[in-house]
């Protein structure tokens, strides 16, 4: 399962929320973990490709006021998201062995 | 609550709503509004839209936008389950889907005859590969009464037109068709031909199998002959250079075949089995080679038709250099136009043939109006049957797109059964139709009759759709379902209005299939001033040039003649002229006489009538220096007491003998015009002769073994007078009997629907029927009460279409010069038949309804 860096942050932003994640709070959690503002439509195309690829799940919730009485979509990590961050979390540590006086701090993780 | 709540810009909503997958939708705008409302609480609600839309326009990727196909993936499944309801529903209601099939497929026949019928029509002289730069020259001549139009030109004028008018690429001169003798050797054939000049086909598209189209007409005696008229000589198509005789009247030419000309095909208005040199016609035939000569047709190619106006202009100019003083004008007219658009009054086009294209076109339309006018009412007024479908499909979650597409998906597919039931009418109606219309149409298929079947479904689908489906489809499930639902009143006036409308234009149809057919009785029966009954004409050819004063006494002799004589009369007129002149004729005073040529017996045999003076006699000696004139032209002169002055005939001076009562010459589209008696008996063309009533078959073929004693070889072929002045009406005769079919099918398509509607509403009111009779109702009263309402809306409809009936009659009998007064009775006997057709429609229904017995209708409560 290849993924994409912005795809990797969504798929740990979807996850570190557990059963809250829905779009705007991914939004909300993204731009307090890493500073990055994407647009909602960003957002969104990440999630449905993320969706498609299998990596979430997604489940239609209760309608609140503040959306103008719409439902919120929660997304959930699937077995199939946790690999796809394990296998880009391996590559990436594999990969930056090679550079000399960098280190990624493996034994944080 | 806050003063003014900012809510998100409502436009950016709309345009995400409209552009991305609709299954998106709720996720997105709920993100959306609850970042919105995120901003708002911490900055400008400026700020907040401004965001919002960059969030929108952001949101339109590729992956968001709503794929156009895939909005109607489910079309196929609807398609087929739209066209299984409809099947259904066609099983269901038979009744209305029979009288929606017969109304439709009648109606659209109608129109496909008509559409075949115009464009055929439309068709005619269009063939020819100049066709968009071919135009005749035609003249206007000016007299006291009015402009008079004509096809004649000078001869003279080819020449010139082709040496001095440089926007003119090919000019040709030829005559009319007519009708000669031609033989080999001892095989005489009549048959029609004209004289043409060398350029004839480049001019005109008539191909020839044989021969050179270059040279084919240059030498004078050459001949070109059609393939059927070489068969008939020949018995081959193969005959360039065979040698044949040419007759009219008292010449006879040895021509050679030159060329073999493809039959001329149906749709050329001239039809002519051979062209003869135009070089012969105008050396040797023509005596008055003169400017004031109007002997020749011609037409000319231009080299561009934005150069109409200046040749034109230069061949008026050429023609008047010429010949000053006359009052005539040339102009040039498109050729293909003259048969459509052949009518010129006062020099002024004014229509013709396209009057009926267009007559018949609006007849059209009316009958598909009125066939979709009985879909659109049996369709509302069935309705309720169908409410609970309605119901049930919009709650589930039926778009009242779906709807309509569903009542569109039924009408359309009536009118795909209905024109294939139309297509098969029109199959079986195609022969009575071609011989009333005097046509050879056939259902090929030809890109045109295609679109225009397609054009048919798509109009009458829509048309006789769109009312049902925007109506039916508007309807409130919850109202029906409650089984609260209850008929607007407008609907039950729509449809009221609807029929109203459909025997208006019946009506209307039928007053002028009503004032057509008087018209034409009283054209048929009008006196004219002589006696064509039992009148039978041939041509002087032959051994009967010298002889027909012995024939003529042979002929007298026989029991079943009455009188015979020589005559130049014809129906329609022969010549006219210009050329005479009387003592106190002023420059102004410029009359056309009809020239008829004479001999002794030959007014006596028309029946015409003397008011002063005598006629033609071989008691007075020799008359040949003698005319007589009608009483128009003495009035038109301005003469008291002519007998015995002289007037100067351009062949010289001539003494009037006497004055005959007026008569109709020409037609009765015209009034009468003055007209010449010459004694020529000479060159009259004809031997006419009176049969004794009774016994004409046996008479004729008696005149005809005379005939051939006398004049062996050629072939006899008598006419009736009475038969070519029937012709001059053929066109208004066959548009009179046309018309009256189609009016008969609108009424029987308008009482389909009237019926369908009574069938429907007795239906609806059994009970009520029921009930009424249990308390007392007899039968009458019953069918009073379900007929009352039919009656009013019939009323209705007379009163509409009276006026407009007398408008429109009014308007075609004014092409008449005489014609018949609009009576009150025909209005009041269209009125009457509507209204008794529409009863019996009606009182079927009701009558059934009336007798049912009320304990079959209110069994089941």
């Amino acid at each position: 399962m290849k993924i994409g860096a912005f795809e990797e942050l969504v798929l740990l932003a979807v996850g570190s929320l557990g059963e809250n994640a829905y779009g705007v709070a991914v939004k909300e959690l993204l731009k307090e973990k890493t500073g990055r503002t994407p647009s909602i439509g960003a957002l969104h195309s990440a999630l449905y490709r993320l969706e498609d690829k299998g990596c979430l799940n997604s489940s239609e919730g209760g309608a609140t006021s503040e959306r103008g009485g719409r439902r919120k979509k929660f997304y959930t990590l699937t077995a199939a998201g946790k690999n796809a961050i394990i296998d880009a979390n391996r590559i990436r540590l594999q990969f930056s062995k090679n550079i000399e006086g960098l280190n990624l701090g493996l034994d944080e993780s | 609550m806050k003063e003014q709540k900012t809510i998100p810009p409502r436009s950016a909503e709309k345009i995400l709503n409209r552009i991305i997958r609709p299954d998106l939708v709720e996720e997105v705008l709920g993100d959306l509004e609850e970042k919105f409302y995120a901003t708002l609480a911490k900055r400008s609600p400026f700020r907040a839209r401004l965001n919002y839309w960059y969030q929108v326009l952001n949101y339109l990727r590729p992956f968001a936008i709503r794929k156009r196909s895939k909005s109607y993936s489910n079309f196929t499944p609807m398609l087929s389950h739209n066209l299984t309801v409809t099947f259904r529903n066609f099983k269901k209601f038979k009744t209305q889907f029979l009288i929606n099939l017969a109304g439709l497929s009648t109606g659209l026949a109608c129109v496909l005859l008509i559409f075949l019928w115009v464009s055929d029509e439309k068709q005619i002289d269009k063939f020819h590969k100049n066709d968009d730069q071919l135009y005749q020259v035609m003249s206007n001549h000016t007299d006291a009464s009015g402009i008079f139009t004509w096809r004649g030109v000078p001869g003279l004028l080819l020449e010139e037109i082709q040496s001095t008018v440089p926007e003119v690429k090919k000019a040709v001169a030829t005559t009319d068709a007519h009708e000669y003798t031609l033989s080999v050797d001892e095989s005489y054939i009549k048959a029609n031909g004209k004289f043409a000049s060398t350029d004839f086909f480049d001019v005109f598209s008539y191909p020839l199998a044989q021969g050179d189209p270059e040279s084919a007409l240059s030498d004078k005696s050459g001949i070109v002959i059609s393939e059927s008229l070489a068969l008939r000589f020949f018995k081959t198509t193969d005959a360039i250079g065979r040698n044949m005789d040419w007759h009219f009247w008292g010449q006879r030419k040895t021509v050679q075949v030159t060329g073999i000309l493809k039959n001329v095909p149906k749709n050329s208005s001239e039809q002519f089995d051979f062209i003869m040199s135009w070089n012969y016609y105008h050396d040797d035939l023509i005596e008055y080679k003169q400017w004031g000569n109007y002997y020749a047709r011609i037409m000319v190619v231009l080299n561009s038709n934005s150069e109409m106006e200046i040749a034109d202009a230069r061949i008026d100019a050429i023609f008047k250099e010429n010949l000053q003083g006359e009052n005539v004008t040339l102009f040039l007219t498109s050729y293909s136009d003259r048969y459509l658009f052949s009518k010129y009054e006062n020099g002024m086009q004014a229509g013709g043939r396209i009057e009926y294209v267009r007559l018949f076109s609006i007849i059209a339309i009316f009958i598909l109006f009125i066939a979709c006018i009985n879909f659109i009412n049996l369709s509302t007024a069935r309705a309720s049957h169908r409410t609970k479908e309605i119901g049930i499909k919009k709650s589930l979650g039926a778009s009242r797109k779906s709807l309509v597409g569903q009542y569109f998906t039924e009408s359309i597919l009536l009118s795909i059964i209905s024109l294939f039931v139309a297509f098969i009418l029109v199959w079986l109606l195609l022969p009575p139709f071609n011989y009333i219309a005097q046509k050879e149409l056939s259902l090929v298929p030809d890109p045109r009759l295609v679109y225009a079947s397609l054009g048919l479904i798509l109009a009458v689908g829509i048309l006789a759709g769109s009312y049902p489906a925007l109506y039916l489809s508007g309807f409130d499930p919850i109202e029906i379902l409650k089984g609260k639902f209850s008929r607007k009143t407008g609907e039950v006036w729509a449809r009221k209005i609807l029929v109203v409308l459909q025997f208006t234009l019946s009506i209307i149809l039928t007053v002028a299939v009503v004032v057509v057919y008087h018209q034409m009785e009283f054209v048929k029966n009008k006196n004219l001033g002589y006696d064509r009954d039992n009148l039978i004409y041939f041509e002087r050819e032959g051994k009967l040039i010298e002889n027909s004063e012995a024939f003529v006494n042979e002929l007298k002799t026989k029991p079943g003649i009455e009188d015979a004589a020589v005559s130049g009369f014809m129906v329609g007129g022969v010549n006219s002229t210009g050329g005479v002149d009387w003592e106190g004729k002023t420059p102004e005073d410029q009359v056309q006489f009809w020239e008829i040529r004479s001999g002794y017996g030959s007014i006596d045999l028309l029946g015409i009538e003397l008011v002063q003076g005598r006629l033609f006699s071989k008691e007075f000696g020799s008359d040949s220096a003698n005319v007589i004139f009608n009483e128009t032209a003495i009035a038109a002169m301005g003469m008291e007491d002519p007998i015995g002055k002289t007037i100067r005939h351009y062949q010289g001076n001539r003494k009037i003998i006497g004055v005959v009562k007026d008569f109709n010459l020409i037609s009765l589209h015209t009034r009468v015009e003055p007209m010449i008696f010459l004694f020529n008996p000479e060159e009259t063309h004809f031997i006419m002769a009176r049969l004794k009533p009774g016994d004409e078959g046996t008479t004729i073929s008696e005149i005809e073994s005379l005939y051939e004693s006398f004049n062996p070889g050629y072939v006899f072929k008598p006419q009736f007078l009475d038969q070519d002045y029937q012709a001059l009406y053929a066109s208004e005769e066959r548009v009179a009997s046309l018309s009256k079919y189609f009016a008969g099918f609108a009424i029987l398509i308008s009482c389909l629907g009237l019926f369908g509607l009574a069938a429907y509403t007795t239906e609806k009111r059994i009970k009520e029927i029921g009930i009424r009779k249990v308390l007392g109702s007899g039968t009458w009263q019953v069918v009073y009460l379900l007929s009352s309402d039919f009656t009013k809306m019939v009323l209705i409809a007379i009163v509409l279409a009276l006026p407009t009936g007398y408008y429109i009659g009014n308007m075609w009998l004014e092409n008449f010069a005489y014609r018949i007064d609009l009576e009150w009775w025909f209005f009041a006997g269209a009125g009457i038949l509507a209204l008794v057709i529409a009863w019996i429609t009606v009182s079927m229904q009701t009558l059934k309804a009336a007798r049912v017995n009320p304990s079959d209708c209110l069994r089941d409560e």
